[in-house]
């Protein structure tokens, strides 16, 4: 089935990202005496307060970035992913913050299988282009997911993390030139009970290639161009053997697969996996990829993508982990927030601080000039109280001024669950950049793998989980290191 | 204005104290501070009360003054807690002074308490952060080990101070301590010890930190026309300054130093009509040891960026030109939050009149308390002066 909207936006860009924690599949062999995750050398691991909305914040953002468009000029906006942080909570609010979007763009999450990022990639294919009064608009497709099994499954074993973004618009590099799909009802090949935090299967190999195989074919066929023509595949990947076995019903060769393919070093990326084999096949200068996504259940997508997509992509690891320390950063030997009592910030309180934990919007003194963070009462320099504070959006580059590594037991109790995931963590005071010269302080973590950090570091912004209170998740910006980028 | 005198002060012991409860730890320190009269009191002499408690958790909160006054027997008198936080006595003994000079009191008893051994580890940390910058210093991570270490870093960037220099206020302090009955940690420890202990927040160490302690502290203050009553050998309360500054640190103009410290010991130099080098010793608020370093400047004991000189010279240890902490200060003596202020002065209140033993200093007539509430937020400077031949 061809397109059949002809004004479809096409792709303007692609972002992705992912963590930069690894392991290395001998450090299960040494584990467990086996690995179960076939064709898996290396796998992507998030950091304790990394998931899937802020591994999908980051892609967005470099997404953007690649278009060359701003947050403000996305009218649509969906997420997909099959580990959302929360299981019932709209995250894309959020998103919508962070990212600067209209308060009026179109929203919309998918869940529940691998396949919901090919769900939201047709959704806002056929929801587009977006004309507005204020000069075009763009689709944001963010796809993010970090599977989560049993630690003896096969599911943990493959595993990995990873987000990617496709800007969608209308005079677009990249065009989707066909796209077909099907579905065909095989239950039990990969889910998750309700109230579950780790995914299975039944394990039924037979019986998982035939799901496979018939639902990709079933896509394929329904395409009207020869998937042969691509040069790369990017095929969903459970593991590294899987896709290889739906080569013939297909239609391209293993060497186009192995073109579009991330989860040898990545690992299992879920939803996001045949997103990003496709940031991968454009970044290494593919100019036609077919998006090949499957979700159990069964169902599949294809996408033909023809055209010079821009990529800025962060696939690259720079940490190894043991296993011990994979175990810990998963949460499966750390016990949580220790119980206790005293001071804590309510959550509406920490939603009235959004603006400067989601977007830096700091204030500036309307009598002296100078800039406040969070702006509010009295000027930090004048010490006067101003009828209102200018609006100012920082850059989120800044110069450290002031740190310390919190080591075991000096962290408050809300952060007691992160070092125990992470070990110790770098706390600052950071003189952010005015929009015009001129700084203003702000206390941040800095993330630093692990190691110290001087005076004088510059450093950028991020959004990371900071902690969790009362079930709910708070997000905010924390600073990494200007070098540290990817 | 009416002159206020020191009539009497004292403490408890300081440290983990399963024994006892806030009102019993309470009631000992009015006891100790009253026995310290030299002609007597009762409790039924007292006109006013404040109690400097930053309620540490698990035990009552709301109405924490009148809880531990009537248990102390001082029934009746209108008693007020007041709370900021390290800084709470310190607080206290200037409102104290304040009603006496005022004449809304003859007698004003301050004190403090606090209990914090009687928590986990972790429901302590709690309550230790309180007193940071809640919503944004205290969500990067950090309790106030962080904010002083993060102090430290600036310190140590800007001038040619180290670490080691941290480890030698620990060693004389706890040198002091070591002589004082009333230390929570009173024992001597080497400068190895201090050097090589584990981090807590780099560039802190277990060793540059003070302990969390339980243990209460009074002050009982009288005015010019009371104090005859009761001594022929007051302590007169020659000057008090007090400042507020922003409670996160990333909210002030410098990390090397402490405003609300130095504008409150202008203050009180000035109305003392004094200067630092007319002082005989200093009790001052060492809850990390870079906190001490920035004492020496903020205080005026030397100039910037001179304080790492000041310690390596000796001139801080007993028996040097200028005493700071005989009594072994937060770092060894202890920091039951809520005591501390009051502590300082009942130690200065020894050392004044001569009784503080083998850390006496000599000639002592002229001594400072020094007393910080979290990072700096609040800060409180007593002066306080033997008046001789009254």
């Amino acid at each position: 089935m061809s397109a059949e909207n002809p004004d479809e936006p096409g792709i303007a860009a692609i972002g992705a990202y992912t963590p930069r924690l690894r392991i290395d599949a001998a450090e299960f062999e040494a584990a467990w005496g086996r690995f179960d995750a076939a064709g898996v050398e290396e796998k992507a691991v998030p950091e304790a307060d990394e998931d899937a909305l802020t591994m999908g914040i980051a892609a967005a953002q470099r997404a953007l970035d690649a278009a060359e468009r701003d947050g403000d000029e996305i009218a649509h906006l969906a997420f997909a992913t099959t580990t959302p942080p929360m299981a019932e909570e709209d995250l894309t609010p959020r998103l919508v913050s962070v990212l600067g979007a209209p308060e009026g763009a179109d929203t919309r999450t998918l869940t529940g299988s691998t396949r919901a990022g090919a769900q939201a990639l047709v959704g806002a294919l056929d929801a587009g282009p977006w004309n507005g009064s204020a000069g075009d608009g763009i689709g944001l497709v963010v796809v993010a997911d970090c599977p989560h099994g049993e630690p003896d499954s096969e599911i943990e074993h493959a595993a990995g993390a990873g987000a990617a973004a496709f800007v969608l618009a209308a005079d677009a590099p990249g065009s989707v030139v066909d796209r077909g799909s099907h579905v065909d009802s095989y239950p039990g090949t990969r889910f998750r009970g309700a109230g579950s935090e780790a995914t299975t299967g039944l394990g039924a190999t037979q019986y998982d290639r035939e799901s496979f195989t018939t639902a990709l074919g079933g896509a394929a066929a329904a395409l009207d161009l020869d998937p042969a023509t691509a040069d790369a595949a990017a095929v969903q990947s459970p593991d590294g053997k899987l896709p290889y076995r739906a080569a013939g019903a297909l239609g391209v060769d293993t060497e186009t697969i192995a073109a579009g393919e991330t989860v040898s070093y990545l690992g299992d990326t879920g939803a996001a996996s045949a997103f990003l084999g496709t940031a991968s096949a454009f970044d290494d200068d593919a100019e036609c990829v077919l998006l090949a996504a499957y979700g159990s259940g069964a169902g599949a997508n294809a996408f033909v993508i023809d055209g010079s997509v821009p990529v800025d992509a962060a696939l690259s690891g720079t940490t190894e982990l043991s296993y011990a320390e994979y175990l810990r950063r998963r949460g499966e030997i750390t016990t949580g927030e220790p119980e206790g009592g005293g001071a804590y910030v309510s959550v509406p309180s920490w939603q009235r601080t959004t603006p400067q934990r989601h977007r830096l919007i700091a204030g500036r003194c309307p009598d002296c000039g100078a800039l406040n963070f969070p702006p509010g009462g009295a000027c930090r320099d004048c010490h006067v109280r101003p009828g209102g504070y200018e609006q100012v959006e920082l850059s989120g580059r800044g110069t450290v001024e002031a740190t310390t590594t919190i080591a075991q037991g000096g962290a408050p109790p809300e952060f007691v669950e992160q070092q125990s995931r992470s070990g110790p963590f770098v706390s600052a005071i950071v003189a952010l950049d005015g929009p015009d010269g001129g700084s203003v302080s702000v206390p941040s973590q800095v993330l630093a793998d692990g190691e110290t950090v001087e005076i004088g570091t510059r450093v950028e912004a991020t959004i990371r989980r900071i902690y969790t209170q009362e079930g709910v998740t708070r997000y905010g910006f924390k600073l990494r290191p200007v070098e540290r980028r990817r | 204005m009416r002159e206020a005198y020191v009539i009497g002060a004292g403490q408890t012991p300081f440290g983990a104290m399963p024994g006892e409860s806030y009102r019993s730890l309470f009631a000992d320190a009015v006891d100790a501070a009253f026995d310290s009269v030299p002609d007597g009191i009762d409790a039924g002499e007292v006109d006013e009360a404040v109690v400097g408690t930053l309620g540490v958790g698990g035990r009552q909160i709301g109405l924490s003054a009148p809880a531990v006054t009537e248990h102390a027997g001082l029934h009746g008198v209108p008693s007020t807690r007041v709370e900021n936080a390290c800084a709470a006595s310190g607080y206290a003994v200037r409102q104290a002074v304040q009603a006496v000079r005022s004449g809304m009191a003859d007698v004003a008893l301050a004190g403090g308490v606090e209990v914090m051994t009687d928590l986990s580890g972790d429901a302590a940390k709690y309550w230790l952060g309180v007193s940071g910058e809640t919503e944004w210093e205290r969500l990067t991570g950090t309790t106030f080990a962080g904010v002083y270490a993060q102090m430290a870093s600036a310190y140590f960037d800007r001038y040619d101070a180290t670490p080691e220099h941290l480890s030698q206020v620990a060693v004389k302090n706890h040198a002091n301590g070591a002589k004082n009955e009333n230390a929570h940690l009173g024992f001597e420890c080497s400068t190895e010890d201090a050097r090589d202990a584990p981090i807590i927040a780099d560039p802190l160490n277990l060793y540059h930190c003070c302990p969390t302690s339980d243990g209460a502290a009074a002050v009982v203050v009288a005015s010019e026309d009371a104090v005859d009553e009761y001594t022929d050998e007051p302590i007169r309360v020659a000057g008090v300054g007090a400042a507020s500054e922003r409670v996160g640190l990333f909210q002030r103009d410098t990390y090397t130093g402490i405003d609300a410290s130095m504008e409150a010991a202008a203050e009180a130099y000035d109305r003392a009509g004094i200067e630092p080098d007319d002082l005989d010793f200093a009790e001052v608020h060492d809850c990390f040891a870079i906190a001490e370093l920035l004492a020496y400047e903020d205080l005026g004991f030397c100039g910037r960026g001179e304080a790492h000189e000041l310690i390596e010279s000796g001139a801080t240890e007993l028996g040097g030109e200028l005493p700071v902490n005989a009594s072994g200060g937060l770092k060894s003596k202890g920091h039951p939050i809520g005591a501390t202020g009051a502590g300082q002065i009942a130690e200065a209140y020894k050392q004044l009149r001569g009784e503080a033993g083998d850390r006496q200093v000599e000639d002592a007539e002229l001594g400072l308390t020094h007393n910080v509430g979290g990072s700096g937020g609040a800060a409180v400077v007593h002066v306080l002066e033997r008046e001789v031949g009254r």
